[in-house]
């Protein structure tokens, strides 16, 4: 399949042809993500930061199959519950990887995995402040995003639904009034997506990209499925950018009704 | 009556103070290679930068994190 590639966009100083960034977690095996990553075309991947043991390895290893990539690194700071674990963790991040990019998460609900908005903006600031690049990860809360993004962030990115749920757009309304009110900002949907659809979809509303994790992890076949993304979001991208038909609430046929055969005919 | 301070902590796990009470010295202790830029550490909670490894104290109490890349969404 040979789809004709979305138009560049930037991000973060960054100018990235693919729309789709990618999360490195719960793929059956290291061999799988690399695979997969490879097909998704991505040029950005998510990845954590954790304790360090020396006597279990790790750490020198994963990163240096990441970095193989040749991808762009934004580390999180997920499981981070205050404002100042998370901007210290950024501060970790930006020593380890040599470079200013955070997708900072402050979560606020251990059940929903909620982010806290308060603190999420407060670090925000900070970091902005720091230097960063940041990339936080939100609700769709529409003056949480504005806060956001007037606090200088590089990216805001709503949740469509809760982390690792995929149940895809739960209000798509609030999505599209983020996409209206904040034509100007960088928009990622990032988590909540399950399927190719759900990623066409808040493509078509005009986000700039979107961010998936679990949905290609976890699929049967994770390499099949990031290529489905791929083309999902690429396609999402193009109707987009090609303007949608308007809706409407009668038919209204798409064959000339001029010369119409047996026009009248009385049987 | 007397309190016993509060041992050093490795990652959340109690340790001895090394004779060299400095962080770099801690973590060649505990078997870091420090050479190896995918780490990094923070001493009770702040961010120590790399180059103040071998400068930085510590004493009895204080709580040391070493992070490194994992997989991450």
């Amino acid at each position: 399949m040979d789809l004709h590639p979305p138009t560049p966009w930037t991000v973060a100083g960054a100018t990235l042809t693919s729309r789709m960034m990618l999360g490195t977690a719960l793929y059956p095996s290291p061999q799988a993500m690399a695979d997969a990553v490879s097909a998704s075309g991505t040029e950005v991947l998510t990845v954590g930061l954790r304790r360090l043991q020396p006597e279990l390895g790790g750490g020198e290893a994963f990163w240096q199959r990441v970095r193989a990539t040749g991808c762009h690194i934004l580390p999180n700071t997920a499981g981070c519950h205050s404002v100042d674990e998370a901007v210290t963790l950024a501060h970790m991040a930006r020593e380890i990887f040599g470079s200013p990019w955070i997708k900072l998460e402050v979560v606020g609900d251990d059940y929903t995995l909620q982010p806290d908005p308060f603190g999420t903006v407060e670090a925000a600031r900070t970091l902005v402040r720091d230097g960063f690049q940041v990339f936080a990860y939100t609700t769709d809360d529409l003056v949480v995003a504005q806060r956001l993004h007037e606090a200088g962030c590089a990216a805001v990115m709503p949740w469509a639904a809760p982390i690792g749920t995929g149940r895809g757009p739960l209000n798509p309304y609030a999505l599209a009034t983020l996409r209206a009110r904040l034509p100007d900002a960088v928009l990622v949907v990032d988590a909540g997506l399950g399927r190719p659809s759900h990623a066409a979809q808040v493509m078509e509303l005009g986000f700039d990209a979107v961010l998936l994790n679990t949905a290609v992890a976890q699929a049967g076949d994770p390499v099949r499925m990031a290529r489905a993304f791929a083309a999902a979001v690429t396609a999402g991208r193009l109707a987009f950018e090609a303007t949608p038909m308007a809706e409407r609430q009668t038919a209204q046929p798409s064959t000339p009704t001029v010369g119409q055969p047996f026009w009248h005919a009385v049987p | 009556m007397t309190t016993t301070p509060a041992p050093l902590s490795l990652n959340g796990q109690a340790c001895d103070l090394p004779a060299e009470a400095t962080l770099q010295a801690l973590l060649r202790q505990r078997g870091y290679d420090v050479d190896a830029a995918a780490f990094a550490c923070a001493v009770n909670g702040r961010f120590v930068p790399r180059s103040q490894w071998s400068l930085h104290a510590l004493g009895e109490g204080d709580r040391v994190d070493v992070v490194a890349p994992v997989t991450g969404g």
